[in-house]
């Protein structure tokens, strides 16, 4: 078989697609199939069964909020991903509570998803709640004002800019929040 | 031994064969310059992270603009436009025949100018598709798919006029490249469009892995298995072991993308499909690289003096080790440290700069004083161009390692607040800048050398 495509280029390029296309569809077409919690939203109404909340479609304002966030290129140093390692579950936490661990119904609205590679900040996927608007405001306009040593840009001309600051704001603030995971409902707004 | 040394001279022989060229210029001239341009680029945005203020309050000179930029550039604009006009270069001396058509090369060649041109155009203003790799607007990919097709129609038309039956391992790699890049890029492209969530994810990843695993990788191999018993005037050690390392490729690479979401939000049974493939990428890369290391068995002495052999032998090196830590990563307990730290841009840089990249420099290096019919400008100056790359390049590899390395183990004691884990790298990063600059020095080196070629300013007699 591969002898022939040794001197037969139609019987190499035929080979070389039909190799590809039995691990291409395996891992791509086939695994939403398998697995329905990649396309099914989070729903949990009873406490026995763990962390309630439901996943819903962003607004239109966290809509434009998340354009910001994937024009300005966010998500090249923020993740969107509790991993199932203890260490992000704690340190992705907050006053006490550990971060649930991210799970793939809770994404199912996101296009372009944001889960990231790299973490030259912390990881977003649980933030909403976490900070306050005036605390976000600073933060945008100088980051280093509220955390020395940061090496975040600063982000002038969207602080300073009442309605992509607002919608921006809206999107952080859903993040992380279709399992509601914090006991006392502390969210800051 | 005769009969592949034949296949590897048998660019020598067709010397009825008239190559006019024109379309391996343009592609290798416009890519040395977005090397160069682009390069500005990478040394901006690694200063950014030693001076976070740098540029800052421009909107399209911040980092999340600039680095897309960095990445498309370099992936688009040099590497894959330089390992395009190789190809032109190698694909009918292979063949002894000459290109399908020129014509229709150069207008591949003008076409993939203006992609590049409208990626820098688009991406500075912040339309940014949100997808790693495939952050360029629809117009755009839909373009680089009619130039792509241009590209594969042209080359595959000139292998089916080839002179000689038996096909030479490159030939067999460049198809692959023709056809995986076709699907792999429409993955990433086209595909991510109609999903979602997780599924989209996984989409975007098989083509982010893909991305270097069947089209770089093929390409560059092509490349280091055409230019390596070139340069060195050594026949390949062995045809069939060629041939494993080739089909192994074909099979096992596409299975890995999941692995980019180790621990990550996506099924377990996905990610140990990845991860059981990811280890087996170790064969075709041991194939390839046994088989070039003992094409060089009682040849190592040309190192000293034969500057493209010792880009390439270099590279097949780092090909090597950053083969080897791919599939390391993909484990899980090593993925819980150096997943989404610095290791991992250590990583991809080793890949695309230290591996493939020095193939393609090293083809060009051999490729110009051939195609312009003119020596090199200056042997020297191409010599350190290959040193300040090299010394740049280590120092950026090992200090993102071992920075990222520490990073992870930080990252993993909860009681280090995140922020004193950015102020730890500062030293790292001031490194990494410093070994940027470096490099930069051997682009600047080696794009100025090809250009004084080019235009004719030779200080050497005519070979």
């Amino acid at each position: 078989m591969f002898r022939k495509a040794d001197t037969s280029a139609a019987w190499a390029f035929i080979l070389a697609t039909l190799l590809f296309f039995i691990g291409g569809l395996l891992t791509t077409v086939v695994p939403p199939m398998v697995d329905k919690s990649w396309a099914k939203p989070f729903k949990n109404a009873d406490p026995a069964k763990g962390i309630t909340g439901e996943l819903k479609p962003l607004g239109s304002l966290e809509q434009q909020g998340r354009a910001i966030y994937q024009r300005e290129g966010c998500w090249y140093c923020h993740t969107q991903q509790v991993r199932t390692i203890l260490a992000d579950t704690k340190r992705y936490g907050w006053r006490g509570v550990d971060a649930p661990v991210s799970t793939p119904d809770e994404f199912v609205f996101d296009s372009p998803h944001m889960f990231g590679t790299k973490r030259t900040g912390p990881d977003l996927a649980r933030v909403g709640g976490k900070y306050n608007e005036q605390w976000h405001r600073t933060h945008f306009k100088n980051p280093r004002e509220l955390v020395p040593g940061s090496i975040m840009p600063p982000y002038p001309w969207i602080a300073n800019n009442p309605a992509e600051f607002k919608a921006l704001l809206a999107y952080m603030q859903s993040l992380g929040r279709a399992k509601e995971w914090r006991p006392a409902n502390d969210y800051e707004k | 031994m005769l009969e592949q040394n034949s296949r590897a001279e048998a660019s020598g022989t067709g010397a009825a064969v008239v190559h006019v060229d024109a379309t391996a210029k343009w592609f290798i001239a416009s890519s040395v310059l977005y090397f160069f341009i682009v390069g500005i680029i990478a040394i901006v945005i690694a200063a950014k992270f030693v001076w976070p203020d740098l540029m800052g309050t421009t909107p399209w000179l911040t980092y999340g603009r600039l680095r897309p930029l960095h990445v498309n550039g370099m992936l688009f604009g040099w590497l894959l436009a330089a390992d395009m006009g190789l190809a032109f270069y190698v694909i009918p001396r292979l063949c002894g025949a000459p290109l399908w058509s020129e014509k229709l090369g150069v207008a591949t060649a003008v076409l993939w100018n203006v992609i590049v041109l409208g990626a820098v155009v688009t991406l500075l203003a912040g339309q940014n598709q949100g997808w790693e790799y495939a952050e360029l607007v629809p117009w755009l990919d839909a373009l680089v798919v009619v130039a792509w097709l241009m590209f594969g129609a042209n080359l595959l038309m000139t292998i089916a006029q080839r002179k000689y039956d038996a096909m030479y391992v490159s030939i067999w790699y460049v198809m692959g490249t023709v056809v995986w890049t076709a699907f792999v890029y429409l993955t990433g492209n086209l595909a991510t469009l109609f999903t979602t969530g997780v599924n989209q994810a996984n989409l975007n990843w098989m083509y982010v892995h893909n991305a270097v695993g069947l089209i770089f990788t093929p390409i560059g191999l092509a490349i280091a298995y055409y230019f390596i018993p070139r340069a060195s005037n050594t026949p390949l050690f062995s045809h069939k072991l060629s041939m494993v390392g080739f089909w192994s490729l074909a099979f096992v690479y596409v299975w890995t993308g999941a692995h980019h979401m180790i621990h990550g939000p996506i099924s377990q049974w996905l990610q140990t499909i990845a991860i059981a493939f990811s280890l087996m990428l170790l064969i075709p890369v041991w194939a390839v690289v046994y088989n070039l290391f003992a094409t060089m068995k009682g040849q190592w002495h040309q190192l000293r003096e034969n500057v493209p052999l010792k880009f390439l032998m270099s590279g097949v090196v780092f090909y090597l080790l950053t083969c080897f830590q791919g599939p390391m990563h993909s484990l899980r307990t090593v993925n819980a440290i150096v997943s989404k730290t610095d290791w991992i841009p250590g990583h991809a840089h080793m890949a695309v700069l230290g591996a493939f990249s020095f193939f393609a420099i090293a083809g060009t290096y051999h490729a110009v004083p051939k195609l312009w019919g003119r020596a090199l400008h200056s042997q020297a100056m191409a010599n350190w161009s290959y040193w300040m790359l090299m010394i740049g390049g280590l120092g950026f590899f090992v200090t993102l390692w071992l920075g990222g390395f520490w990073q992870g183990w930080q990252w993993n004691n909860v009681g280090i607040p995140f922020i004193d884990t950015v102020k730890a790298l500062q030293p790292v990063w001031l490194v990494r800048f410093f070994s940027g600059i470096f490099m930069f020095a051997g682009i600047v080196l080696f794009a100025y050398n090809v250009m004084a070629t080019v235009v004719g300013s030779s200080s050497e007699a005519a070979a």
